[in-house]
Formats: structure tokens, sequence, C-alpha cells
């Protein structure tokens, strides 16, 4: 590990001493592990082997038990039962600091970072270079720029955490937990908020820590990624370890049937209707982020945008949404020209929005489902002065009912609920509002195979009752296979648009990245 | 995430029932002083005693309400003891200048009203943090207040208002009425109204809130001057009952307020909160001040037991709200 070891190594690695794993023998046993929590039983007693020097990529939906096992992994939780052999001996991994001591870290889908601290600061954070009680920023910040520019990553080791994109900040999370020399190195999603380059300096980065001998666990709901990526898969589904296969010797078809006994076909669900009025258009429309977009949206069909994260999509979306001042530009609603100058205005008019994040934008976590999924229909209702508390239920109820999220109660706190059940909620919130257009802005980020599908199946049930649909998102395959028309979005302008299907793959990356 | 899904499929306990839970709590602890008190001491069952304790608590309750409207959205009013102490000045002059009782009640409330949007206008409009504008104003205010009376205090001779807070109806004093006055409105505008929810969901995440077509700028204006509004309307109940009106008065209530608030649970980084919570504490306190008194407990030790009070009941808080994930 060139450049990394330098810093990496001023750990103690507890390894067994004298003999470190040959590559391609295991490193990491897991026998019939277990966790329970309650009478729930979160990982059924799985048998799993890591080998040295692998990329081995786990894959399942959510509440498959993933999440569970990296906990296992890093000492976060303890397991029920079950033994774990690390470099063929038993260990507890009874806490985070065990395994990070052991050379077991973890890059999690959410950066867990310090956003007000400097690239350099959060890369040492807790291993402060020191000198007789000083730190020594200077030497900490030059390190972490040796480390960054070794692995290609253009980031400045002196700027503030929090100014980077979020794509930037896993880069980070990733180079400190490569610098730690780390031997076995979980990915949890790693791309899910990653640009296609950052994703590519991302493998990069994961293909040259394997070929120093780091162990590598990936774990994503791109299957793409799996295949590009590992050496082995293994698949979990409802905490139940169900089968491992060499990537060479599987393909996207068997995993999904694995993990979700459905077929492919079934996934993306694209049905075909007759497009009515138009609902809205646009005509050189500009604001923060975005200019001289114009585009219509008809009843009945999918218009997709597709582009880089940070290309204007998201950015039009909220301009078109009244949350941004527009500078330029006409919007007409049905074909009227209105103004939209508040969120407000827009409900009024029917446009509904599920925004990009939904922790930041689109649910208040800590409070109920039921509040949430009411909150932009408090007004209707409420009866005089008061909220009509039967409707209330009822409508919530009703959403929990029809959008089939797992929850026992419309009491339980939208934070208890996992990405793809939030997502849920996110969408539930606008089908009682009785909205016309509805913009998805990257409704798939981080939901698995089978909660992807029932939501592209509820965009034919919208379409079908008359609506239509402004489908934002990041994952080429998704934006292709579902819209009527693609719009490709580079710099905040519109630099591309295509019929279904009309456009190859290649064609729409190359006006999305400006080749 | 899917240890999460996991363990809602299980089942956590709804919240209602938990938030129903912690209420009974309190006035088992309440209940618990009372009747400690009573064994305790020969004075605290007498109806004097009774009438000076709904007395010393209505204040803090109603203070401490309309501060739970505010810690919902994840503010902070610091202001509010300054506030009663301003208020309490406003209309001892105002009374004294000869202004009829009806109006000087009413312009009072009004200065309340005013001091509430100020807050809200530096909040939404300047950005400054909640707890910087009603920091300024709470020195501002008592340095107006004094200027008024230039240090002195104002008395009031209105005999029909002092009188107030003296009297009793149906043997219950004026003043604990007071608290129902306020906690019933407060009850059905927090609980049952959607501007209540609306105050939850700014709390929880303003953002998604806006993006839910909730005026997030409306509902911190309707946070802040409910709190205000409540602080000008203890600086009458409070003047009525010294009968003088003093700026300096009231120092230190926006702890008494914030304490009553948290130990009733409500989180002070927002979304979680009652009405019920903030009296429950308010009398928790008063009872203990009460009995300390009547114990002979030196009166700072009254200060220590209060700082314990929070840390104990925020910590089970804490405990709670850990095992609930």
């Amino acid at each position: 590990m060139i450049g990394l070891q330098e810093v990496g190594h001023r750990h103690e690695l507890r390894t067994p001493a004298g003999h470190p794993v040959p590559k391609g023998e295991p490193i990491l046993e897991l026998h019939s592990l277990r966790k329970n929590y309650g009478a729930v039983e979160a990982l059924k007693p799985a048998t799993m082997t890591f080998l040295s020097g692998e990329v081995h990529a786990i894959v399942g939906e959510n509440g498959a038990g993933k999440s569970t096992l990296i906990k296992l992994l890093t000492g976060v939780i303890t397991r029920t039962a079950g033994e774990i052999l690390w470099c063929g001996e038993p260990v507890q991994l009874a806490n985070p600091n065990e395994a990070i001591s052991r050379g077991i870290n973890a890059v999690h889908q959410e950066v867990v970072l310090c956003p007000h601290l400097s690239v350099a600061a959060n890369m040492f954070l807790g291993d402060e270079m020191n000198r007789r009680g000083l730190m020594r920023k200077r030497a900490m910040t030059d390190a972490a720029q040796g480390v960054l520019d070794d692995l290609g990553f253009n980031l400045p080791a002196g700027a503030v955490l929090g100014s980077l994109t979020i794509g930037q900040q896993q880069l980070v999370a990733t180079a400190r937990a490569a610098m730690r020399g780390t031997q076995f190195l979980i990915f949890d999603e790693p791309t899910a908020y990653l640009t296609r380059q950052e994703s590519e300096q991302l493998f990069r980065l994961i293909r040259r820590l394997q070929s120093e001998g780091v162990t590598i666990v990936y774990i994503s709901h791109r299957l793409e990624e799996v295949f590009e990526l590992a050496d082995r898969v293994s698949v979990l589904r409802d905490g139940t370890h169900v089968g491992t296969r060499a990537t060479g010797e599987t393909n996207e078809a068997e995993l999904i049937a694995l993990m979700i006994n459905r077929t492919i076909e079934q996934i993306y669900h694209k049905e075909h209707f007759t497009a009515g009025e138009t609902l809205v258009e646009t005509r050189g429309l500009s604001g923060p982020g975005f200019a001289d977009v114009s585009l219509t949206v008809k009843a009945g069909e999918i218009v997709g945008l597709y582009g880089l994260i940070g290309a204007g999509r998201s950015e039009f979306a909220l301009g078109l949404y009244g949350r941004h001042r527009l500078s330029a530009g006409e919007v007409f609603w049905q074909g009227s020209k209105v103004e939209i100058d508040s969120e407000r205005k827009a409900m009024e008019l029917g446009i509904a929005l599920a925004p990009e994040s939904r922790r930041d934008q689109g649910l208040c976590l800590n409070l109920p489902i039921g509040l949430n999924i009411n909150l932009p229909v408090f007004r209707k209702l409420t009866r005089g002065l008061t909220i009509n508390r039967a409707a209330e239920a009822a409508n919530a109820d009703r959403q929990i009912r029809d959008l089939k999220i797992k929850t026992p109660s419309r009491r339980v706190l939208a934070s208890a609920m996992s990405g793809g059940n939030q997502q849920k909620i996110v969408i539930g919130k606008w089908l009682s509002h009785g909205a016309k257009l509805f913009i998805f802005d990257e409704p798939t980020v981080g939901v698995d195979v089978g909660t992807k599908a029932e939501i592209y199946r509820l965009f034919a049930r919208l379409l079908e009752k008359g609506a239509g649909i402004i489908l934002i998102s990041s994952y080429l395959p998704e934006v292709y296979e579902l819209s009527d028309r693609l719009h490709v979005f580079r710099q905040g302008r519109l630099v591309g648009s295509h019929g279904y299907r009309t456009a190859s793959h290649e064609e729409v990356l190359a006006q999305a990245i400006g080749a | 995430m899917s240890v999460e899904t996991v363990e809602s499929s299980a089942g956590p306990t709804p919240r209602k029932g938990i938030s129903i839970l912690f209420g009974l709590t309190l006035v088992g602890l309440l209940l618990f002083l009372w009747l400690l008190l009573g064994f305790a001491t020969n004075s605290f069952w007498t109806p004097n005693n009774i009438s000076n304790l709904l007395r010393q608590g209505a204040m803090t309750a109603i203070l401490a309400v309309g501060q739970t409207f505010v810690i919902i959205t994840a503010g902070i009013d610091l202001s509010v003891g300054a506030v009663v102490g301003f208020t309490s000045v406003i209309v001892a002059w105002l009374l004294a200048a000869g202004v009829p009782l009806w109006l000087a009640l009413i312009a009072t409330l009004a200065i309340g009203v005013l001091i509430g949007a100020f807050h809200a206008f530096g909040i939404v409009r300047m950005g400054l943090p909640a707890f910087i504008i009603t920091l300024a104003t709470l020195t501002s205010l008592r340095g107006i207040g004094l200027l008024i009376t230039n240090g002195s205090t104002i008395s009031i001779t209105n005999e029909a208002f002092t009188n107030f807070s003296r009297a009793d109806f149906l043997g219950v004093p004026s003043l604990f009425w007071m608290v129902i006055v306020v906690a019933v409105p407060a009850y059905i505008f927090l609980h049952l109204s959607r501007f209540g929810r609306y105050l939850f969901a700014v709390g929880s995440n303003a953002e998604a809130a806006r993006l839910s077509g909730v005026n997030v700028n409306r509902t911190t204006y309707l946070a802040y001057i409910l709190s205000s509004t409540c602080a000008a309307f203890v600086g009458l109940l409070l003047a009525s009952r010294i009968g003088i009106g003093n700026a300096t008065q009231a120092e230190g209530w926006e702890l008494q307020a914030i304490a009553s608030s948290v130990i009733g649970g409500t989180s002070l980084f927002g979304a979680v909160g009652s009405v019920h919570g903030p009296l429950l504490g308010a009398f928790i306190l008063a009872t203990i001040n009460n009995g300390a008194n009547l114990l002979n407990v030196n009166s700072f030790w009254q200060r220590i037991i209060t700082g314990l009070l929070i840390i104990v009941i925020v910590y089970f808080d804490q405990l709670r709200r850990r095992g609930e994930r």
C-alpha cells in the first residue's frame, strides 16, 4: 500500500502474529451467526465465508438483514449466538474499537463525519498527529493531501468537509478508512449519492485496495455494480442467507430471483397510456441552478429528467414547485399562465413533489408516520377549528394499506422505517392531496428491488388516473425504461430530448457528461 | 436499515401510549409529593396553603405553556421573564396615566404580541438564532422598563385590578382559573388543530414541512407571539398580585418556565411536547418550593433540588426514548 501504508501503519493491527492470511484463504468465517431483537430474528443462523483479497458483494432487499450483518461485523451490536472466526481464531467483536483494531472498517451510506471540520481533520479524527500535546495541523493536512492525491481524488485536504458534495464526502470517508490500515473494508451502499465520475473513482479505489490484499465487502442495490466489481456475491432474504455465487457463474436474473422470487421483466413495469391534455409547460424557465428550460408534461405520460447530480434537475423541480424564486421564463398550467411563487401555490394548482432527500426534505423523521402522510392535507382534514380525527386516522391508514407500508401502526415514528418504506411515506403524502402532476426526484435511491417494482407500478396507476409524472433519476436504466420522453440536463441546461427508447444509453450518457 | 424494519414489524409501542404513561408518571410524582408533604407537615393540606400553592404554580404554568409552543418548533424563548416584568410596568404605567382598565389590559397584551412578532421577525427575516434574539430582548426589555420607571416602581391604585388576584371563584383562586383559561384553548390549538401539527412538523424538519405546503414563517411567528402573549398575560397577573409595576420582577422566570416544560416531557430538540406536561411540571416545581418553605428548608436548597430534578427527569426521558429505538 504505497502512500496509504506510511500513514496507516501507525496502527498496531491485532492479526495473529506472523502469518497473514494468503489470498484466497478464509479471512473471516461466520458459523451459525444469529441476531435476535426480542422475539424477532433479524438474522437467522448464517454461515458465510469471506476469502482474503476478494470483493464480496452482499445483496438483498431492505429488511433482508444486511445492516444487521454489518453491525455485527463492525462490533456495533453483539450477536445472540454463533461464532465468528477472524484469521482462523474465534473473536468476540464486542465493540467498534475491537473491530477497528483488528482491521475491520466500514464506510456507511450516510456520511458519519463532522461537516464543520476540514477534510484533513476528519481523516485524522480520533487519531490526530500530536507533538507535545499540540496538534500538528500542517503535517496532517499535508499527509491527508498526499493520501487523496495518491488515490486520485481531486479533493483539497484543507477544505471544510461540509462544503463538499455528499459524493465527495463519501470519498473522504473511504480515504479515511483506507488510511487506517484496514484489512477488511465494508462498503454499505456507497454509490447511492455518487455521480458517475465519483462512482468510477470509488471503483478504482476498491480495485486498488483489493490488489493490495484488502478484503472488500460491497453492499449495493445496484446489481450492475455487483457484476462490475465483485468476485462473489451472497444473497440475503428475510434475514436468511439464501446463497453465495461466483459472479462469473450467475446473472442478474438469478440474483433477483434469489432476492425476491420475481423475474426481471416484472421490475421495469411500463404501461403506455394515450397522452392527454398538456398539464404544464415551461418556456425558458430560469432560476438558481438552471437556465432556459422549456418542456411540457402531458396527462398520462412520464417525462424523465436525466443528468449527473448537480446538473440542475432537482433545482428545476424545486423552481417549478415554488421553492426557489424564478429569474426568467414562464409557466403555463393547463394552458393558462401562472405565477408559482410559493409551495402552497404549486400545491393548489395540483403539483406534488417527492423531493430528493428523504431525510433532509421529505420526512419529519421523529414524528409519526400518520402525521407525515397527512401533513399536506391537514387543511382538508380540518372541520371548523379542529382536525377531524377520524378522517385523519382513516387517511393515514388508507395510504399505509394501499402502499403496503410495513408498520404496525400509523403512530410509529418515520425514523423507525427502512429506506423503502420511508420513500413510500413520502409518496403517500401526495396521493390523498389530489395532485395532477407528480414530481418524483430520485424515488428509488436506497430502495430495494421489490419496493422499486411497487413504486413503478404505482406510477402506472397514477398515469391511468390522468396524472402526469416528472421522473428525476441518476440511474439511467430507470429513466430510460420508464420515460415517454427523456430530457438530459447538463450544467443547468437541457442538452438533449428523446422519445421512448429512441436514443441509446451511450448517446444519453454522452450528452449528460458532455463528451 | 434491515434492523429497523424488523424492529418496526415487531411493533414498537405506539407513541401515544408512552406519552400517556409519561404523563401518569408525572401525576404520580405530584401526588407522591403531596402525600409526603401531607405526612411531613401539618400545614400542607390547609385550604390556605393549597390556595397559595395554586397561586404560586399558576404563573409559571402559563409561561411554561407558551414556552412549550416555541420549544416544539425547536426554538427557545429566553425573554419571557423580562416580558413579565416589562408588561407589569406597562400596565401600571397605563393605569397611572388614567387609561381605562379594559384598554390597559388589551394594550398590554398587544405589547406581548408585538414582542413575539419582533422575535419571529429576527429569526425569520434577519436569520438570527432564537437564543440570541430572545436573549437580546431579555436584557433590553428590562432596560426599557427601568427607563420608564426611572428605576423605581409604579404603584397600582386600581382596586378592581389588584383585588382580582386575591379573589376566589368556587373556592379556587382566580389565578388558577387563569391557568385553565389558557390551557384549554392551548390544548385545542396544539393537539386538535392543524396549526399544532404544523408546530411539530416545523420543529422536526422545517424543510420537509415547507415542501409539504406548511407556511414555516407564519408558524414561527405564531409560536413566538403565543409565548410572548402568555408572558404578557402573566405580567398582568403578577402586577395584580403584587400591586406594582417593576421591571426587575420575575427575574429568572424564563428558566422556571423552560424547566417546567422540560420536566413535562418537552424535548429541547423540538417536535416533542404537550400542554398537560408543562402544567404538571410547573406544579411539581411549585410543590417543591412550597414544601421546602413549610419544612423550613433553606431556600437555596430549593434551587439545587430543582436542578437535580431536571437532570433526573430528563435522564429518565432519554432512557425511555433510547428504548423506543
